[in-house]
């Protein structure tokens, strides 16, 4: 008996897990429906008619202000293609990609998808819809800038939009140099001046530090200014050597008193200008993406430049590519593939959508919409573009994405660089450790 | 000879029935997943392409990774420093309360309320401006001339200031050990004050071994608590771990695996191992109670 009932009540658990798991994979619409059958007609079409409307979802990371201009063209768009409902999953950076990797996992990602500079991790999974075959249909390519479709292609295919062209600088606080009495350094500064300059600045005022410790983008452009690359063909493109040469370069930064204490940048979160520690004068000079330059600026009353980052002596290269500030892409499992590229071109491409945009993610690909935009621009983003045609003209180097698995070796980087510069390694450790996992990190990832 | 009776009017139905929102959570939530994750563990699955069959190779790495070790580190200091500090804070206030002082409920309550809040993102975020760079405790500091680090943001300092974060929360702790001294008889008191026993005495040889099966309840509790420190030391650390590790806490060092580096059949693994470290410490102490765990009837004891 005992058994029996046990049995049954099991049977009854299996059923209902079953039930309720379908349920959710159907999703509220027919529950809507059986509601109405029976009771009013008019009520039943209405929602039926809200039924056949294509829902597409589109997630992005951002401010504020992108927040809204995003909106804004989403609801333009809605209005010349009344059939098409956009639902928006927006926030902020922080956890941004960790929720868009579960909700690839559960096959729950949304249709249009912001990406920044790691597609190639999102290419390498199968994840993204290959464009090709849309393009010359609904996604016209042909004003976009060709830097910008390479970047995004990959094996011969075209996985995202870029959605606005950047360039790293150095933000230098103006009001600083002034204070200590240092001119600004010319277009064609080196390391060397680098150093001296933070070490000048924090010697000649008071509370306020050279620098900080550079990015990984900065790592990017050194190696670079080696005549090297960060990777090709899944290996690391550079050598032990060019690892001890950067980590040496910010230890005598630092041994020259031009750092900022290591437990200051520790306490700076990453990508929030508002909290960054040139807005808080803790440093005068810090690289930045171009199309932040407002942000920082609206965060402080200081005067703020954006400088190209310092040459090598030895060799006399730059090393900073244009490089695109976000991407859009699509879903490959969407259902609504047409539309979702078509959402995308009318993004890039649109004359009015653009208008809203503005340079908020980056000076426009579109040649069209550059020429119709930079007239009307404001004081700051006329600023972004003069330096990011600047850097066009100038460069020395092509875009190639950081290395594969992002986030794990952006914390490798990371680590060491603290680990040096709280004294728990010296920079031969660093850098040892560091050529080390970066290839076992590169390994797993090729496979 | 059985009589066949309707299934449903048994009593054992009705009480399974009453149980199945249970059933639902444990199958469904908890053995489910469970058994997911152990296949998992045996495999390279990155969130997004279908898992792939790698044998013990997870197990076998993880024994060769700096930061996993990092990450045992720093949980098993965290759990040797915290757990004694929070009990002691937790049984020295509850001794204190205990004298029948008047407004007990406002202290007892007073007292009790971190260890609600303790474990939510708005305290973190507090405690990470409370001893950030130019936090209270700095500007108290600065007052009397003191240069204070940032400790939040100092590896030397970080874990320390979590530490203290989880002692504050004693409440919980305190709250049983209360309800245990409460649970001692007065008569042995007065046995022992008759006999001319000191307050220490009395302490040591009535309530404290009256009060192990308290202690030994909160031990296991704490234990199990203090290695699943997570949410402090992600909003702590911003999510890294840092500076230099020194955050890396197990499960966000897991959670890195899992989410922030596609690394689902790792992270399995890691799971895997500490459900079974912490089943064997969780044996070890049960086991152990024999020696020093004392009940008044006498029950436990052989």
């Amino acid at each position: 008996m005992f058994k029996r009932s046990l049995w049954i009540t099991m049977l009854l658990v299996f059923l209902f897990v079953l039930t309720t798991a379908c349920t959710s994979n159907t999703g509220s619409n027919e529950s809507v429906n059986d509601g109405n059958n029976g009771n009013d007609d008019n009520q039943g079409e209405a929602n039926n008619s809200d039924d056949e409307k294509i829902e597409l979802r589109m997630s992005w990371w951002g401010g504020q202000e992108r927040h809204d201009l995003t909106l804004q063209v989403i609801e333009l768009f809605e209005e010349r293609h009344p059939e098409v409902k956009i639902v928006a999953e927006y926030s902020g950076f922080d956890g941004y990609f960790d929720r868009l990797t579960t909700q690839f996992a559960s096959g729950n990602a949304p249709d249009l998808i912001q990406l920044g500079g790691s597609v190639n991790d999102y290419v390498d999974r199968d994840v993204l819809l290959s464009l090709n075959d849309y393009v010359g249909s609904e996604l016209d390519t042909s004003l976009i800038d060709e830097s910008a479709i390479n970047a995004a292609t990959f094996n011969g295919n075209l996985y995202a939009m870029s959605l606005g062209t950047n360039a790293r600088g150095m933000l230098l606080n103006k009001s600083v140099f002034d204070e200590a009495g240092i001119p600004l350094p010319d277009d064609e500064w080196t390391w060397e001046d680098y150093t001296e300059i933070a070490s000048q600045i924090t010697t000649s005022v008071d509370g306020v530090y050279g620098t900080q410790v550079g990015s990984p983008n900065i790592f990017e452009y050194f190696i670079n200014q080696r005549g090297k690359v960060l990777h090709v063909d899944g290996e690391l493109g550079f050598d032990m050597d060019d690892a001890l040469a950067w980590f040496q370069l910010w230890e005598d930064i630092g041994d020259q008193e031009g750092l900022v204490p290591p437990e200051i940048q520790a306490a700076a979160p990453e990508g929030d200008a508002g909290q960054s520690l040139i807005v808080s004068r803790d440093v005068a000079m810090m690289e930045i993406p171009s199309n932040q330059l407002g942000s920082f600026m609206s965060a402080s009353e200081d005067e703020f430049v954006i400088h190209i980052i310092p040459y090598s002596s030895e060799t006399g290269i730059n090393g900073v590519p244009l490089r695109p500030s976000q991407h859009l892409a699509v879903n490959a499992n969407t259902e609504h593939p047409e539309w979702s590229v078509k959402f995308m071109d009318f993004f890039v491409n649109d004359l009015e959508a653009t208008a809203i945009l503005e340079s908020d993610r980056g000076v426009p690909v579109n040649s069209d919409v550059r020429a119709m935009l930079i007239p009307e621009m404001d004081e700051i983003s006329s600023r972004i573009v003069e330096y990011v045609d600047w850097v066009s003209a100038s460069s020395d180097a092509d875009f190639i994405p950081f290395f594969p698995g992002y986030n794990e070796s952006g914390d490798l980087f990371q680590e060491i660089h603290e680990s040096i510069s709280f004294g728990f390694m010296s920079v031969e450790e660093g850098a040892e450790v560091f050529m080390d996992e970066l290839n076992a990190i590169m390994a797993r990832h090729a496979d | 000879m059985l009589i066949k009776r309707n299934p449903l009017e048994s009593s054992n139905v009705t009480g399974y029935l009453f149980l199945l929102p249970w059933f639902i959570g444990f199958f469904g939530l908890i053995v489910g997943p469970m058994f997911i994750s152990l296949y998992l563990s045996f495999t390279q699955y990155d969130l997004l392409t279908p898992p792939k069959w790698i044998g013990w190779q997870n197990y076998i790495d993880l024994f060769g990774d700096r930061r996993y070790i990092a990450s045992v580190t720093v949980t098993l200091r965290f759990m040797i420093i915290a757990v004694p500090t929070q009990l002691l804070a937790a049984l020295g206030v509850a001794l204190l309360l205990n004298k029948g002082l008047r407004g007990l409920g406002i202290y007892r309550t007073a007292y009790y309320i971190p260890s609600l809040l303790g474990g939510s993102v708005a305290i973190a975020l507090l405690w990470r401006n409370l001893f950030g760079m130019n936090g209270l405790i700095n500007q108290v500091l600065a007052i009397f001339g003191i240069q204070g680090p940032g400790w939040v943001s100092h590896p030397s300092y970080a874990l320390y200031t979590l530490i203290i974060l989880a002692t504050w929360q004693f409440g919980a702790s305190m709250v049983i050990f209360l309800a245990g001294l409460k649970q001692v008889p007065t008569e042995l008191y007065e046995a022992a004050e008759v006999d001319g026993a000191n307050k220490t005495r009395q302490l040591m040889s009535i309530t404290l071994p009256l009060l192990t099966p308290v202690i030994f309840f909160n031990l296991v509790i704490e234990v199990i608590k203090s290695v699943q420190v997570f949410a402090s030391a992600y909003i702590v650390s911003g999510g890294t771990g840092g500076p230099v590790n020194s955050t890396l806490f197990y499960t966000l060092y897991l959670y890195q695996r899992a989410f922030n580096y596609f690394d689902m059949g790792y992270a399995s693994a890691m799971a895997w191992i500490l459900f079974i470290f912490l089943a064997t410490l969780t044996a070890i102490i049960f086991w152990s109670s024999k020696h020093w765990v004392y009940y008044e009837d006498g029950g436990g004891r052989k």
